[in-house]
């Protein structure tokens, strides 16, 4: 008798659980939160604990953010230690079984991407290096039909009863990307190997798919803000090679670029680094197109 | 006959292994979906022409169960204008830290801290906290037990080294000493359902054999018991309050009981988008300490700080402070003091910080002192603060 409650309370749960319709998701970034929209649908609710516009590396671990990932159902990140200095702690802090690393609600977006730039040695005298790679993995779109794999992957393992609507959205995904592609490679091809200076090493990715060269930084070394000799070599590396743009983020400063700008007249161009950069960059496809219509405005 | 035995099962064994080993290097999940991945993998990579995929460099050799590892140096020069040895030069504190999670059940966090004794000028070595960490409790609870950094407002959790200023504030001090309050016991704290705003409860309860200048273990079975919730609100994007009720009470060197009640406040405005550029912080602590230490004799005594940080650029960071105290042991004796920090952070890690602070005690004349310390990180990068 006992025995048919318990089941019968069960199932009830199960059913419950299986109404409540939507998969509480939170991101680290909102490019994770874009993609996983598209992959989950209407059957998932998404946050992103970081805006479009602000530094990844620098979010600060607000306990607010505690409160959505104490009830998500699943956790997605960049990984690679991009989100170190505040993701790890908010997890920890979440109390939140569900979405702890190595539980079926975690998923780490950077498993299978080939990493560009990883360190042979780790030495903090090199600036803010990424001892498994560069993180801005995200900045090739190539990448983003990993990330999405990983995503409907993750969904499928806590939400197995819609996997084919998640593998339908990954189809569906994966087609518009390779349609994009063809779009942008189109657009860019005029510029391949083009030289360009960029604020932080955040663009290798965007760079090695699109065929761009950024011959030097702002930034000394990763993380260093510009210092007066480097503003000086680049001067000279923009007069030498007319170079005709510095590419920047929305979180850094332009004051430095300003001066360069001033001393060369090179260009500055504030390119969206995630989905929310700026008001038009609605998902993960807007992300490039801005981009890529921005770029080739300006090296027109 | 006994060797050709011997080679039939050399051979069998031998078929076996192949066999085993050819299985093993199938993919376990080979689901059409993930063939596609790899497909695109392949396709990705080789259209990457460069030196693209490098292989990780994170292979067999990188990985191991070692704790995450950081070591942490606290170098300082200090002037007093009061005495006879006015200036001095030490290696203030070197804190080590080991972190790591135990199994799937717990996680352990160890901070080693080898100082400088003030009075006898030796180091010696303690431990500075040493706690596991609860990881998968039910009902938003999680536990905490060895010896930890109490949870009374937002000075006394943070590590010395991790403060926009060198000294610490009067009133903490009298209240909680050099230390702080860090006591061996138990913590549980209690997420709070509430979907609004963060809500936090934490009760602990400490034996009370650390050194403190306000409790005392005796010769019996009394602890130290503390509450504390934390309220935190997002008032937009860019600001957020914070307010912090603590509660505290535990036997004194009379083997009575002295309670404190503490409150902490915090402002903090940092633009979500220039979050690196420009921040201020307004922060606060209230203490009301209540010592009975005689038949129908007992002090009440109160003091507080408040300080407001002004991040000028990147790297620039201001700080002043005020403090006020009464002597817990005899509130007519009043201390109030000013003090202003300027402090340039290198990098996440390394920092340097120039202190200077003015004294008035209403029971000698008034002094000055002056510090300055860089601390300089080494090893496993930390968690930021906010």
């Amino acid at each position: 008798m006992n025995k048919k409650l318990i089941i019968f309370l069960i199932s009830l749960n199960i059913f419950a659980f299986a109404n409540a319709g939507s998969i509480k998701v939170v991101t680290t970034l909102t490019d994770l939160k874009s993609i996983t929209e598209l992959i989950g649908g209407n059957k998932v609710s998404v946050s992103s604990i970081a805006t479009g516009y602000q530094n990844p590396h620098f979010v600060d671990p607000k306990p607010s953010y505690i409160i959505g990932l104490s009830n998500a159902d699943l956790f997605v990140t960049i990984g690679l230690d991009l989100e170190i200095g505040w993701s790890p702690q908010l997890l920890a802090s979440s109390r939140n079984t569900k979405i702890q690393k190595g539980a079926p609600g975690y998923v780490d977006a950077s498993a299978g991407i080939g990493l560009l730039q990883v360190p042979s040695s780790a030495n903090r005298a090199e600036g803010d290096i990424h001892i498994y790679g560069n993180p801005h993995y995200w900045l090739d779109p190539l990448n983003g039909k990993v990330i999405a794999r990983n995503i409907a992957n993750g969904l499928e393992r806590i939400d197995p009863s819609n996997k084919s609507t998640y593998e339908a959205n990954l189809q569906a995904f994966y087609k518009k990307i390779d349609d994009k592609m063809r779009e942008w490679q189109a657009k860019m091809a005029p510029f391949k190997g083009t030289k360009i200076i960029a604020y932080h090493n955040e663009w290798v990715y965007f760079e090695t798919r699109f065929g761009l060269n950024i011959v030097d930084f702002m930034e000394p070394k990763p993380g260093i803000p510009p210092s007066p000799s480097q503003l000086v070599k680049v001067i000279k590396e923009i007069k030498a090679d007319n170079i005709k743009v510095i590419i920047s983020s929305p979180y850094f400063t332009t004051s430095s670029s300003d001066v360069v700008a001033k001393q060369t007249g090179v260009k500055e161009l504030t390119l969206a680094t995630s989905v929310g950069g700026f008001e038009s960059v609605k998902n993960y496809f807007d992300l490039f197109d801005y981009d890529i219509n921005q770029l080739t405005a300006t090296l027109k | 006959m006994k060797w050709k035995n011997v080679l039939y099962n050399s051979f069998f064994i031998i078929t076996i292994l192949i066999s085993y080993t050819a299985s093993a290097q199938v993919p376990v999940d080979s689901t059409a979906a993930d063939s596609a991945l790899l497909k695109q993998i392949e396709q990705q990579m080789q259209a990457t022409p460069q030196p693209a995929a490098q292989p990780s460099q994170q292979g067999r050799s990188g990985l191991s169960f070692n704790p995450d590892i950081g070591v942490i140096g606290d170098f300082q020069g200090s002037y007093i204008s009061k005495g006879n040895k006015n200036f001095n030069a030490y290696l203030n504190e070197t804190e080590v830290s080991l972190q790591a999670t135990v199994d799937p059940y717990i996680r352990a966090d160890f901070f080693l801290s080898f100082a400088r004794d003030p009075e006898t000028g030796k180091y010696g070595a303690e431990v500075e906290e040493g706690y596991l960490t609860s990881l998968s409790l039910p009902a938003k609870l999680q536990l905490k037990v060895g010896k930890f950094r109490e949870a009374v407002g937002r000075i006394n959790p943070t590590h010395p080294h991790a403060l926009p200023f060198i000294d610490l504030p009067n009133a903490y001090v009298n209240y909680f000493g050099d230390e702080g309050l860090n006591d061996e016991g138990v913590s549980l704290s209690w997420l709070v359902p509430n979907k609004k705003f963060y809500q936090e409860l934490v009760f602990q309860a400490t034996s009370g054999q650390s050194e403190s200048p306000t409790f005392f273990r005796g010769d019996n079975n009394r602890f130290i018991y503390l509450g504390h919730l934390k309220n935190f609100f997002t008032l937009s994007d860019n600001s957020t309050l914070e307010l912090g009720l603590t509660g505290i009470t535990g036997p004194n060197d009379s083997s009575r009981t002295t309670s404190i009640a503490a409150a902490d406040l915090t402002y903090k405005w940092k633009p979500v988008q220039m979050n690196t550029y420009r921040s201020v912080t307004w922060q606060s602590e209230f203490y009301y300490g209540h010592a009975n230490l005689l038949d129908n004799f007992s002090i009440n005594s109160f003091g507080l700080y408040s300080f407001l940080q002004y991040q000028l650029a990147k790297r620039w960071f201001l700080t002043g402070r005020y403090d006020y105290a009464q002597k817990p042991y005899d509130k007519t004796i009043v201390e109030q003091a000013y003090s202003l920090t300027a402090g340039w952070y290198a990098t996440e890690f390394s920092k340097i910080e120039l202190e200077g602070k003015t004294t008035d005690i209403n029971t000698e004349s008034r002094f000055y002192q002056a510090w300055l310390r860089w601390i300089f990180v080494i090893g496993a990068h930390g968690a930021h603060q906010y």
